[in-house]
């Protein structure tokens, strides 16, 4: 059996908005394609983490307390989240994890937290608490060479600034800072976003093609998903694109 | 009464006559504007009885139905919002609507169940006699911001109330209230002995790991659901405290309780049912109700209105609960288990203002423990997405139905007889509800 590997960071501090969801999904997709995704974790204080080995490697999001909570622990590990991505495995950051690979974060209470620094971004929370962006969002990226709207729901004070690569140009609601027309980071092997709801319930494309990157870097060979039920997830898009966007 | 309180109540009073007057039930519309007007008019009330104030994530509903049935019970005046409009403005209609010309509310009690967020800002004007603590979980993230800024609220509160504090003493979250105030002598905890269920390792997501004094992470005797357990800081001993209450012999089959020596039958039998029976049994005790009052109102007591009520239609036995975070939801899926046999599951998700938009909670909810679930159903505006979130569980997509619209969702359900179970959140409670009573209509007028 075909086996991949997923490092889940922090499930027990970075789980605020169903994000462990994704590594369900992720699994549960792998399943129906005969592929075993071992899952393993990484959590404040591990020392022998095998970053390298890593197929997949997911930070969530979390709130400002958690995310300080990790900073330090998180530094600790960047030459090995650095080599791992260097290495090609796969990145998939939501939320607090997006921020927390940039440069720093400069959070609501002015308190600044260093990041991985592995892109130039940098994130400054609003000084104003109760000024966040908040809501469904829908951004229409490249996934595998084609547009695919990626639907989700944001919730964050931090305005990410200098992105050089986003993930996608918003379609509905506000992306990297408010109204802004970008959203997330993306690079061939990393996906970094405020999109939870979490973000591969609603995107099954997008959950194949982080699959398919893994397959085809393990196994040298161009690795096309079967075809699996989506009717759910294809009647669901349809319901929210036409709520969110007036398409038909 | 100074001129101001006067006008206040002259003008919310007439408020009231013409809402009344163009045809429209006064509601919540006349505290509405009067907090619009004037953030400082719950001042212009005088209530000289007991207030006692319900609040916490989960089972506020329940808990007020109980104490109000309880302390109504001696023939007394209670004033309480039992529907659940717990937000200054609402509680601000409440005692417009019971106020005389002066303002003077006359009752025996009010039992008010209070939105946690809207505790300092009501009880700064009114005067709280006790304070009911039941929980904090994850509740609805984006419109309540997150679950440590509630508490804090809570504690700036407490940290100059003097009255009596009725808490949890197994939720850390709600246990850590109890040091808000050192001075404050009337903390009353509850706790809940290890029941049949409990589990050493946590079974669903819950907040508050770490020790709120020192940092250190808390130690689990058990779990009893979500992050509710015997727990205690080894470092800084929080948790240790004695309960004032104690429950014992959670018999779940019975169902019933012990307390204080006496075995208390109960008319229903989930964990956090008897976590909120603990909390009604201790309030009460504060106010020095007999026991025969109790024994009558946990045996045959029912709220209904959503929460653990039962209908019964054309041979099939429908129970619905509300479920309005994972923490519900999760105890709702404990209840279905413990049933024996085969059973179909409606799930009504909206993302309406109140429910909050976000509805990615529903991912914390753990389906994998379906037991004999032979259908599920979806309905509500965001049918789709807990379509999705189930069947990402493994369980099978096609035994999954979606009806967007309730009236077709009944239809569905309701296609085979048996025993069927549904959880509907905020704003989709009632109008399951509704939605319940019309099948029925339509069912027995068909024949």
């Amino acid at each position: 059996m075909a086996e991949l590997k997923l490092l889940h960071m922090y499930p027990n501090l970075l789980d605020l908005y169903g994000d462990s969801g994704n590594v369900e999904i992720l699994k549960y997709r792998c399943a129906l394609r005969g592929i075993d995704l071992k899952v393993s974790r990484h959590i404040i204080g591990d020392r022998d983490t095998d970053f390298e080995g890593m197929d997949i490697i997911y930070l969530g999001g979390g709130a400002d307390l958690e995310q300080q909570m990790l900073a330090e622990d998180l530094l600790s590990c960047a030459d090995g989240i650095k080599a791992a991505y260097e290495k090609g495995s796969f990145l998939l950051m939501i939320c607090g994890g997006y921020q927390l690979l940039g440069q720093y974060y400069l959070d609501s209470n002015g308190e600044k937290i260093k990041g991985l620094g592995l892109f130039d971004y940098y994130t400054v929370a609003s000084t104003d608490k109760r000024k966040r962006c908040i809501g469904n969002i829908v951004i229409e990226a490249d996934i595998g060479g084609e547009p695919y709207k990626v639907i989700g729901f944001e919730n964050h004070g931090g305005q990410t600034k200098a992105v050089k690569t986003p993930f996608g140009r918003v379609l509905a609601g506000n992306g990297n800072e408010f109204s802004s027309s970008t959203e997330g980071y993306m690079e061939k092997n990393v996906v970094a976003t405020y999109l939870h709801g979490p973000l591969l319930s609603k995107n099954p494309k997008l959950s194949d093609h982080i699959i398919s990157y893994c397959m085809t870097r393990q196994t040298g060979e161009e690795f096309t998903p079967s075809a699996v039920n989506d009717k759910l997830e294809e009647e669901c898009r349809e319901v929210l694109l036409e709520r969110l966007l007036g398409e038909k | 009464m100074s001129i101001k309180n006067t006008f206040t109540i002259w003008f919310g009073k007439l408020l009231v006559k013409v809402m009344k007057l163009l045809g429209k039930g006064a509601g919540n519309a006349p505290g509405l504007i009067l907090w619009t007007l004037n953030k400082n008019c719950l001042k212009a009330f005088k209530v000289e009885c007991p207030i006692i104030a319900v609040t916490g994530t989960n089972g506020k509903t329940s808990v007020t139905n109980y104490l109000s049935h309880i302390f109504a019970s001696n023939k007394g005046k209670i004033i309480t919002n039992t529907q659940g409009n717990n937000l200054d403005t609402g509680i601000c209609s409440l005692l417009l609507a019971n106020c005389d010309m002066k303002g003077r509310v006359k009752a025996d009690y009010l039992v008010l169940e209070t939105d946690e967020s809207h505790v300092p800002v009501i009880y700064s004007q009114l005067k709280l006699e006790t304070l009911v603590l039941l929980n904090f979980f994850r509740d609805q993230l984006d419109r309540n911001g997150e679950v440590e800024t509630l508490i804090l609220k809570v504690k700036k509160f407490l940290e100059t109330f003097e009255g009596n504090v009725v808490l949890n003493a197994d939720d850390p979250n709600v246990a850590r209230l109890g040091k808000a105030n050192p001075n404050n002598k009337n903390i009353f905890y509850f706790s809940v002995e290890r029941y049949s269920g409990a589990t050493d390792e946590p079974y669903e997501v819950g907040e508050g790991k770490f020790c709120p004094f020192c940092g250190t992470e808390l130690v689990y005797d058990y779990y009893q659901y979500s992050h509710v357990g015997r727990f205690h800081c080894p470092k800084c001993h929080f948790g240790e405290d004695k309960p004032f209450t104690l429950i014992k012999n959670v018999d779940l089959s019975a169902p019933s309780f012990e307390a204080d020596g006496e075995t208390f039958k109960t008319a229903h039998n989930s964990i956090y049912y008897m976590y909120n029976l603990a909390a009604v049994y201790t309030a009460s005790k504060l106010y020095d109700f007999d026991k025969a009052t109790l024994h009558d109102t946990f045996e045959h007591f029912e709220v209904n209105n959503g929460r653990l009520e039962t209908f019964n239609i054309t041979g099939s036995e429908l129970m619905v609960n509300l479920a309005k975070n994972p923490v519900g939801a999760n105890m709702t899926l404990r209840v279905m288990n413990e049933q024996a046999g085969e059973k179909e599951l409606l799930f009504v998700l909206n993302d309406n203002l109140a429910d909050g938009h976000d509805v990615s909670w529903i991912w914390d909810i753990n389906f994998s423990i379906f037991r004999d679930v032979t259908r599920v159903v979806t309905s509500g505006t965001r049918a789709y997405d807990i379509a999705i979130r189930i069947k990402c569980s493994g369980y099978d997509p096609d035994k999954i139905v979606v009806r967007p619209d309730l009236d077709d969702a009944m239809d569905e359900l309701f296609k085979n007889t048996g025993r069927k179970f549904a959880i509907a959140n905020y704003t989709a409670v009632q109008p399951t509800r509704a939605a319940i009573k019309r099948c029925k209509e339509r069912r027995e007028k068909n024949g």
